[in-house]
């Protein structure tokens, strides 16, 4: 019923491009985030769909209805700005009903829609304060209800939690997630953050430079992607990528000082590639001497080892269990090969 | 970074700040401080300008009695419906406050305000000359009646043109820094150039506002001289006159209006005028009092558009407080009552000044 596709989306300001024909297909109640670094056009993906920014050339169209030349508030969409946007002459009670109160419905209807919103937002004790006598989170909460009294076919977040602190974010992202659940809606999520964008999404789309790197689910991303960009994104901390030689079937990794069979199937005979190792799949091996201990960071469970090779590269390993490594220590560094990526080394795309 | 050397580093923080409030502090009491006492004190005295002059003592204390000549008269009485037109009107006011401050749509000093405003437009409009009696000074009364007048048109023109101005120019194009310039250029010029400007647009002869009034099919009319005209052909120059101030302050209130505000607006409905009714005026209103307040504060004050275009006339229809003043005084010699005329017009300007005090407190 809401699906969203867009078909060659293009935008540009005035000559320069800055999102390259994208095509994409969001299911209907699928909760999408777009995640990138920043300037990678993701919020202007995600305006252009509000309407908020025109849309240069293509189409995109919401539940079966072509939108791309509608105002923003006719394409059945509502948005959470990142700054919140709470009108600040306005109680909580009128911000959630305004959308309701200019397209001219009774009070009675508003205030039972309100009301609906803020019970599942537990924002009933607020609703008569202003959004200055509110905590950031207060607020985002509330331009989370204004929302849902809108009662959108899609729901818009642009960057919702970047303005909260760590420990609001995380129960934030808890509270969307419940959310999700609870109203079913389509959603559509930007952020910088892969954190959010793994423990949220259904479907994370990585954007670069304008153009889609990769489409798929979590976990797909991490165990599968399509490329460098997106195998260093995706995962905390970011893969660790090694410059490498291939010579027959055996991959000579320089950093690691010896030759390893090679994991995939399909090399180029021979010439330079990077091999990508996440830092979950590296394991220190105390007998060898290939890299020294630069920093280690102990979270109590995990540590992560910050190794620096002998030509400077660095690399970051995660340690499990109680191993006691300090800084300085000399180490060598083990892998299994069925968990390493490799990449061209021009074009970064994976070989697979 | 230790400033060693520098004399200003061996003071405190409050000896230096003192320091350099110094000499606006000695210009302000020597031109503004002094003068005011000096001018209340006059005010307590029969002063002949050109007597005391000439002979320091020739000044005689006589306490309030310029007031009552000023302001007073014999026969005064008051009455529930002298001017039932205003007294009614009032009235309404205090109704009005009454209504908002129930219906929580104004706070509880709003609401005080408006209301003390129309008890005391209530009292003062019910004062006047019995049968029998007179006012001391025919002129005092219909003269601030006049001032009220030019300000009560002056101040909504300048504020909605400003505002209505501010709200299309506020484009970050050149065209409209360009046009941002122009309005504001009126500003700068004396009150002597406009004045002079705007009599040349009023002549009924070669006048630009006579050749638009012969071109719609009327008959062009001599503005200032017309008793229907003459208040309309000062107010218009002080509103051309005024606007670029309030048009700044303005763009600036309008600067600070969030974009995203008028986005989630856009997804709420509310665009255009919506938008403006909504968004933008609810947000401009601290700079809106304070515009109103500063405009009623200055435009109190006219003399130049009174004095050089109308000369207080036709029939002292535009005779304004200060030309007021400055006549019996200068004019007249009569510097006591002058100064008292001037006290009260003081008094007028300070109230206004509390208010613009409270407002930029105020939270919210």
């Amino acid at each position: 019923m809401s699906r969203v596709t867009l078909a060659d989306t293009i935008k540009k300001y005035g000559a320069t491009q800055v999102i390259h024909g994208i095509d994409l297909e969001i299911e209907d109640g699928e909760f999408v985030v777009f995640v990138g670094p920043s300037g990678c056009g993701k919020s202007t993906l995600l305006r252009m769909i509000a309407g908020l920014e025109e849309t240069s050339d293509g189409r995109i169209s919401i539940g079966g209805r072509e939108v791309t030349r509608l105002d923003p508030a006719d394409r059945g969409v509502a948005m959470v700005f990142q700054t919140y946007a709470l009108y600040p002459h306005m109680t909580v009670r009128e911000n959630m009903g305004f959308g309701l109160k200019m397209t001219g419905h009774r009070k009675q209807e508003i205030d039972a829609k309100v009301s609906e919103a803020a019970r599942i937002l537990k924002l009933e004790p607020l609703l008569d304060r202003k959004p200055k006598a509110l905590s950031g989170g207060q607020r985002q909460r509330v331009a989370i209800g204004r929302a849902i009294v809108r009662g959108p076919e899609v729901f818009l977040f642009d960057e919702p939690l970047s303005n909260l602190d760590a420990e609001l974010r995380v129960d934030m992202r808890v509270e969307i997630a419940r959310l999700h659940k609870e109203i079913g809606a389509t959603m559509i999520y930007v952020t910088h953050d892969q954190v959010e964008a793994m423990t949220l999404a259904d479907k994370i789309v990585v954007l670069r430079d304008g153009r889609i790197e990769q489409v798929g689910a979590p976990m797909d991303l991490y165990r599968d992607p399509d490329n460098r960009f997106v195998a260093g994104f995706i995962g905390s901390p970011a893969m660790n990528f090694f410059k490498a030689h291939v010579a027959g079937d055996m991959v000579d990794i320089e950093a690691f000082g010896r030759k390893v069979r090679q994991p995939v199937r399909q090399l180029p005979d021979r010439g330079p590639v990077v091999v990508g190792i996440r830092p979950e799949h590296l394991r220190v091996d105390p007998e060898g001497d290939t890299h020294q201990i630069d920093l280690v960071e102990s979270l109590g469970g995990v540590s992560y080892l910050y190794l620096v090779s002998k030509s400077g590269e660095r690399t970051i390993v995660e340690d499990r269990g109680d191993h006691h490594r300090r800084a300085d220590d000399r180490v060598g560094l083990a892998f299994d090969p069925e968990a390493a990526f490799v990449f061209d080394a021009e074009t970064g795309q994976r070989l697979r | 970074m230790a400033s060693k050397r520098s004399p200003l580093s061996r003071l405190s923080q409050a000896q230096s700040a003192a320091l350099l409030l110094l000499p606006f502090l000695a210009t302000y009491a020597l031109f503004l401080v002094y003068p005011f006492f000096r001018g209340v004190w006059i005010s307590l005295h029969d002063w002949n300008l050109l007597e005391v002059a000439f002979n320091p003592d020739a000044k005689e204390f006589v306490g309030a009695r310029n007031y009552v000549r000023v302001m007073w008269g014999r026969g005064i009485e008051w009455s529930a419906w002298a001017r039932p037109g205003l007294q009614l009107f009032a009235l309404a006011g205090l109704v009005l406050a009454a209504i908002l401050h129930a219906t929580r749509r104004i706070g509880r000093g709003p609401a005080i305000g408006l209301a003390a405003a129309a008890l005391l437009l209530f009292v003062v409009a019910g004062i006047h000359a019995g049968e029998e009696g007179r006012w001391y000074d025919r002129r005092f009364w219909p003269t601030v009646g006049n001032t009220i007048l030019f300000v009560a048109l002056t101040v909504p023109g300048v504020t909605i043109s400003a505002l209505v101005l501010a709200a299309a120019m506020n484009r970050e194009t050149r065209a409209m820094s360009v046009l941002r310039t122009l309005f504001f250029l009126s500003q700068v010029l004396s009150v002597t150039v406009v004045t002079l400007i705007w009599q040349i647009m009023f002549s009924p002869r070669q006048g630009l506002v006579a050749n638009i009034t012969e071109l719609t099919g009327g008959s062009p009319v001599n503005w200032l001289t017309d008793e229907r005209f003459a208040m309309a052909a000062i107010v218009i120059p002080t509103i051309w006159w005024s606007l670029g101030i309030a048009m700044i302050l303005f763009l600036a209130g309008l600067q600070d209006i969030s974009r995203d505000l008028y986005e989630a607006g856009a997804l709420d409905h509310a665009t255009g005028a919506k938008a403006f009714w909504y968004i933008t005026l609810p947000n401009l209103k601290r700079t809106i009092t304070v515009v109103i307040v500063l405009q009623i504060i200055l435009h109190f004050q006219v003399f130049g558009q009174s004095h050089l275009m109308t000369q207080g006339g036709p029939n002292d229809e535009t005779q304004v407080l200060v030309r007021y003043i400055y006549q019996t005084a200068f004019r007249d010699s009569e510097l006591g009552r002058a100064s008292a005329m001037a006290v009260f017009l003081f008094l007028i300007i300070g109230a206004f000044s509390v208010v613009q005090f409270l407002v930029g407190r105020e939270k919210d």
